[in-house]
């Protein structure tokens, strides 16, 4: 009963939807502002209906109702309730459920809340909103059904995959998908500015924080990801150039320089037709994205999930990238820049270079995640693309651009001459060089290592520099001590401290990257008290054990590691038990310090204990990897809350709703 | 805008992507072809389950063979049991110059035998040796899987997954009548 008056509310969801794109137009044609109206409304009344089904669906899931065949087929009453809760988007219908949920959430709140301004193309944002709305819809209310009943009423579900059954991996579906949603108002925004024919800077101004939001989640959400196979999966690594992975990667890539190129567009009204396509693109490939993982077209070790609604998907892409590049070529001498770029030596020419050096990863990625299609096409051989050609052409490419962020930042507008170039570089050239110089004198030989390093400090010293001369001079011009001026200067450039913290936090990730260079394995087997030495640490057995984790058994080795003659970790690398599966997980056992990770996964326990071979992994400066996460949430706060004070057009100005142009 | 040849080649582009990917739903990304195909089939030496004779992939020159890896473990086995059982009758019958060989890997003799007998296998059945050499040989992805082999020891066709009465049929019919065959 319950069950399906929440499949009704998406029936009426749809129909309201629907309505919501045709509406709009017909308002705008009409000149009848109330036909508009009622279309924000209806957006409203959207999110409301999404709503009630989401609650009917989670309620399914908390009283464990498993006559809801999605509840059965993720769930089980043995299950914690974080997870049963988790597992509503542990399958394609529940999260496609909150994916509409969230959209409509954002749409009925740009609806509302932006309802005076940009008056002007308010009307076709919400229609455009509503067309990616009644495409999901209308795969909920048919194929992807997440309240469809079961036959029966069994008492006991199938349980949640226990490879989701992890903080990390309840978390990273929704992040990614607040982050594909995040980059649907942009696009949105920008359709309504190609079919208005209104093409100033209103839409890039409004959306800005929603972009920066959408990369935030699309960066966290894969960052949990690889944290997540790091700690679950168990072979030791965090990134698989898996066709999975990279479905989230290419609209992080296309979404960054997004994120960058408006600013170019805000400050200098260039890059306009870059960004149209640039968020295109982006929006196209995160629903290319969900296609990928879903569809099971390609073949990956994350093909968890493979359903009949491929097809329906790539239908939409097709529909979406047609209309929206049509109607982009259509507005192109609208779109054409004022300014071009100066000079080569400008901060407009590094955004250029920026944009092209993503767009270059992105589409490498792109290849290489489809080539094994293009090749079995062509030549009806099965192959696989995997890390080797990935690394060898990102691996570069990344390098170029953390040595573009530290360029950028110091290179001046429209036109630097070579004396500044030289005053301002300097130092942190010189700092860069002194960084792998002194690793090499440590003893780190490997040049690609000491090329990431050097670099990374020459942007570091760049960065750090740039920001504190902004704090001296204000504190001398102000007279002010330094504490307050560094408070001021904060305060008075949100957006840039932001930005410069962000980047840190890129630079610490390129050195948790490069750690991979040096990375070491082996394969010790250990007997009861006898000590092994290996890189450094001296490892003893002292038995096996089985403990009881909330849903799950855990047998494992108990293993004390000595560092210099003193005991620092006691390690439990295990495997996991789940009543509900067959095959047991690995449970690794991880000693952190700032230099590497000691990383144990339990291969094989032999004859009942008596001795026991374990998978030893030497990871360094993966600690400095995850430390960029707090760097990207405070960079990321801080940059929210920045409010364009002043803008060069005034009737944009008052078009945006902003007193004091 | 339709003049435009940038704007015709986004268009041709995007219409490549989307026939490459309407391409992929035809494939099945699991499905790995056999290498060994139009190969020589890699040679065996076995015992007969439960004792007796020993048997050699040449002893089978001149006949087709269908070599079946099964196990005891695996379901899907037991829905083609009885259509290789009554395969292996119908080419005794009519005197059809192919036999039916079935080979169980990671399997204990105990456990094989007790699934032939429930299931009414006659045919000749043997056991992978415990490093499962054979099924290596054979780029052996799971069972069950079975090979067509003509007479002159090539394999010529292979089937993943249960097996059906049709495929015997063709297969068979098609590599017996080849050249090479003895009655």
């Amino acid at each position: 009963m319950l069950n399906n008056l929440g499949y009704l509310s998406l029936v009426a969801a749809l129909a309201i939807a629907a309505y919501g794109i045709v509406a709009p137009h017909l308002g705008v044609r009409s000149n009848n502002w109330n036909l508009v109206r009622s279309a924000q409304f209806g957006t409203v009344a959207v999110f409301v209906l999404v709503l009630v089904a989401s609650a009917v669906l989670l309620r399914a899931f908390i009283v464990s109702d498993f006559s809801v065949a999605f509840v059965w087929e993720n769930s089980s009453t043995d299950m914690p309730l974080f997870y049963k809760i988790s597992a509503f988007w542990g399958g394609m219908d529940g999260s496609l459920l909150f994916w509409e949920l969230v959209l409509a959430g954002f749409s009925a709140f740009v609806a509302y809340f932006y309802r005076r301004t940009n008056r002007e193309i308010i009307p076709y944002t919400v229609a455009t909103l509503n067309v990616i709305q009644v495409f999901l819809l209308f795969l909920l209310v048919t194929w992807a059904n997440p309240l469809a009943v079961t036959a029966g009423a069994p008492t006991e579900g199938r349980g949640l995959n226990p490879l989701l059954q992890h903080p990390a991996m309840a978390a990273h579906p929704p992040l990614l998908y607040l982050g594909y949603i995040g980059f649907s108002v942009p696009f949105a925004f920008a359709m309504a500015s190609l079919i208005r024919g209104r093409l100033d800077n209103a839409w890039v101004v409004t959306t800005r924080r929603w972009t920066l939001f959408a990369w935030y989640s699309l960066t966290v959400g894969q960052m949990l990801g690889g944290q997540w196979a790091y700690e679950e999966l168990g072979w030791g690594g965090y990134w698989g150039w898996d066709p999975v992975e990279n479905a989230a990667l290419m609209p992080w890539l296309t979404g960054t320089a997004f994120l960058h190129s408006i600013m170019l567009q805000e400050k200098r009204n260039m890059m306009k037709v870059w960004n149209v396509t640039l968020i295109i693109i982006t929006f196209s490939l995160s629903i290319l994205g969900t296609f990928i993982v879903r569809s099971g077209v390609l073949n990956s070790v994350h093909a968890f999930a493979q359903s009949e609604i491929g097809p329906a998907f790539l239908i939409f892409i097709a529909i979406v990238l047609t209309i929206a590049f049509a109607l982009m070529f259509r507005r192109l001498r609208l779109l054409e820049a004022r300014h071009t770029t100066d000079t080569l030596l400008s901060k407009e020419s590094t955004f250029l270079l920026n944009n092209l050096l993503f767009m270059g990863m992105a589409f490498t990625v792109f290849l290489g995640t489809v080539f094994p299609l293009v090749a079995e096409a062509v030549r009806g051989t099965k192959l696989s693309i995997q890390a080797p050609f990935f690394n060898a052409i990102i691996g570069p490419l990344g390098i170029a651009l953390l040595a573009l962020l530290g360029v950028c930042t110091l290179i001046a507008w429209r036109y630097s001459s070579a004396g500044y170039l030289l005053r301002n570089f300097r130092l942190p050239v010189l700092l860069g060089l002194a960084t792998a110089g002194a690793l090499a004198a440590f003893g780190i030989r490997h040049p690609g290592a000491l090329i990431v390093f050097g670099v990374a400090g020459f942007t570091g010293a760049v960065l750090l520099i740039d920001f504190g001369r902004t704090v001296v001079v204000r504190g001398r011009q102000l007279q002010i001590p330094l504490w307050t001026a560094l408070g001021s200067t904060i305060m008075r450039n949100q957006q840039r401290f932001g930005g410069m913290v962000i980047h840190l936090g890129a630079v610490m990730l390129f050195i948790g990257l490069a750690g991979n260079y040096f990375n070491v394995e082996h394969n010790i087997t250990l007997r009861p008290n006898k000590p092994v030495e290996t890189e450094g640490y001296t490892l003893v057995y002292k038995g096996m054990q089985t403990k009881q984790q909330r849903n799950a058994t855990l047998r494992g080795a108990e293993i004390e590691a000595y560092r210099n003659g003193e005991l620092v970790e006691v390690l439990f690398p295990a495997r996991s038990f789940y009543p509900t599966q067959p095959d047991p997980l690995t449970e690794v056992a991880i000693h952190r310090t700032f230099r590497h990770d000691l990383y144990l996964a339990l291969a094989s326990e032999n004859d009942n204990g008596a001795s026991v071979t374990l998978r030893v992994l030497i990871n360094p400066l993966v600690v400095w990897a995850w430390a960029a996460f707090p760097l990207f949430t405070l960079g990321t706060v801080m940059a929210m809350f920045h409010r364009p004070r002043r803008l060069a057009e005034p009737a944009l100005a008052r078009n945006l709703g902003l007193s004091g142009s | 805008m339709w003049g435009s040849w940038k704007f015709w080649l986004v268009m041709a582009a995007v219409g490549l992507m989307v026939a490459l990917f309407t391409y992929g739903f035809t494939t099945d990304p699991k499905l790995v072809k056999s290498p060994l195909v139009n190969k020589p089939a890699p040679a065996f030496d076995v015992t007969r389950l439960g004792g007796g004779e020993r048997l050699r992939l040449a002893d089978l020159r001149g006949q087709t063979v269908v070599l079946n890896f099964w196990a005891s473990w695996c379901a899907a086995c037991r829905d083609e049991a009885h259509i290789l059982e009554a395969a292996h009758k119908r080419f005794q019958r009519e005197g059809t110059p192919a036999r039916v060989i079935g080979i169980a890997v990671q399997d204990t003799p105990a456990k094989a035998m007790a699934f032939a007998k429930r299931f009414g296998k006659t045919y000749f059945l043997a056991l992978d040796n415990e490093r499962g050499d054979i099924g290596l040989n054979y780029g052996l992805y799971g069972v069950p899987e079975t090979f067509f082999i003509d007479g002159e020891g090539i394999i010529r066709h292979k089937q993943i997954g249960p097996v059906t009465r049709k495929v015997i049929d063709e297969q068979v019919r098609a590599l017996s009548a080849a050249p090479g065959a003895k009655p």
